[in-house]
């Protein structure tokens, strides 16, 4: 049974990363590169905008509190869009070691801003290694 | 439960998707851009043959009850009527952290 790991990291925060990943003996992975918006629609003023009551939840928050993107959508405007760039890596692991893996990835990438980052897990239904014709646990580790 | 959708759009239509999703309330998304081709195996104009079109796919990760929301609004932004406007596809995730505070949506 084999799940796979989804991360949207820090562009900074891959190197270390991969240095944690490699220890733990998982030295595959795809890395890909994306852009991204989180919950502040990309604004990345929100964070130090002290008009913002903090007690505001963050979706009421989108609502209420104008972002560039928001004001382009009332405006008709097509721009601006902010997008933040980051990278996206993909790890295929066993169950047993999702957990290791998470921890690792979560420590190495905190640092308390927003803009760290989710992890997402999803099941992997099958899984080959074109080589040697391997199947299951087998052809990721 | 949550699911992963994600989007293969025209690359002009991605402003409108992004904007349309975000004034219902979902401005969390990622995106990345891709080349492929679809069922007419690209497209060919005049002698030359294109065989790799570029798109922009949309990954938005969200609750099982958003899910019909959200293709419909992609459904609605993206649409132009000819071939080449994209697909939408949806796949289970199990678990979600977010790094910054740990925390875990299953």
């Amino acid at each position: 049974m084999l799940v796979e790991r989804t991360a949207i990291l820090r562009r900074d925060k891959v190197g270390p990363t991969m240095k944690g990943l490699d220890a733990m003996g998982l030295g595959a992975m795809t890395l890909t590169t994306v852009n991204g918006r989180g919950l502040q629609g990309g604004n990345v003023m929100t964070d130090i905008d002290r008009e913002v009551p903090a007690e505001y939840e963050s979706v009421s928050k989108i609502v209420n509190h104008l972002t560039p993107a928001s004001f382009a959508l009332a405006h008709s405007l097509t721009r601006p869009v902010f997008w933040i760039p980051k990278r996206m890596i993909q790890i295929v692991v066993p169950v047993s070691m999702k957990n290791e893996v998470i921890d690792l990835i979560m420590s190495v990438n905190r640092t308390g801003w927003m803009g760290d980052g989710k992890i997402f897990v999803s099941p992997i239904g099958e899984s080959v290694r074109i080589r040697t014709g391997e199947r299951g646990t087998d052809s990721v580790l | 439960m949550m699911k992963m959708v994600r989007a293969i759009v025209r690359p002009e239509k991605e402003n409108d998707v992004v904007l349309a999703l975000e004034a219902k309330g979902f401005p969390a998304l990622t995106k990345t851009h891709v080349f492929g081709r679809g069922k007419q195996k690209g497209i060919t104009v005049g002698p030359i043959h294109y065989d790799e079109l570029p798109k922009v796919m949309l990954m938005i990760v969200t609750e099982d009850e958003s899910v019909p929301v959200i293709v419909d609004v992609i459904q609605k932004a993206a649409f132009v009527g000819y071939e080449g406007d994209g697909k939408i596809f949806v796949s289970p995730v199990t678990e979600s952290y977010t790094i910054r505070t740990g925390a875990k949506a299953e």
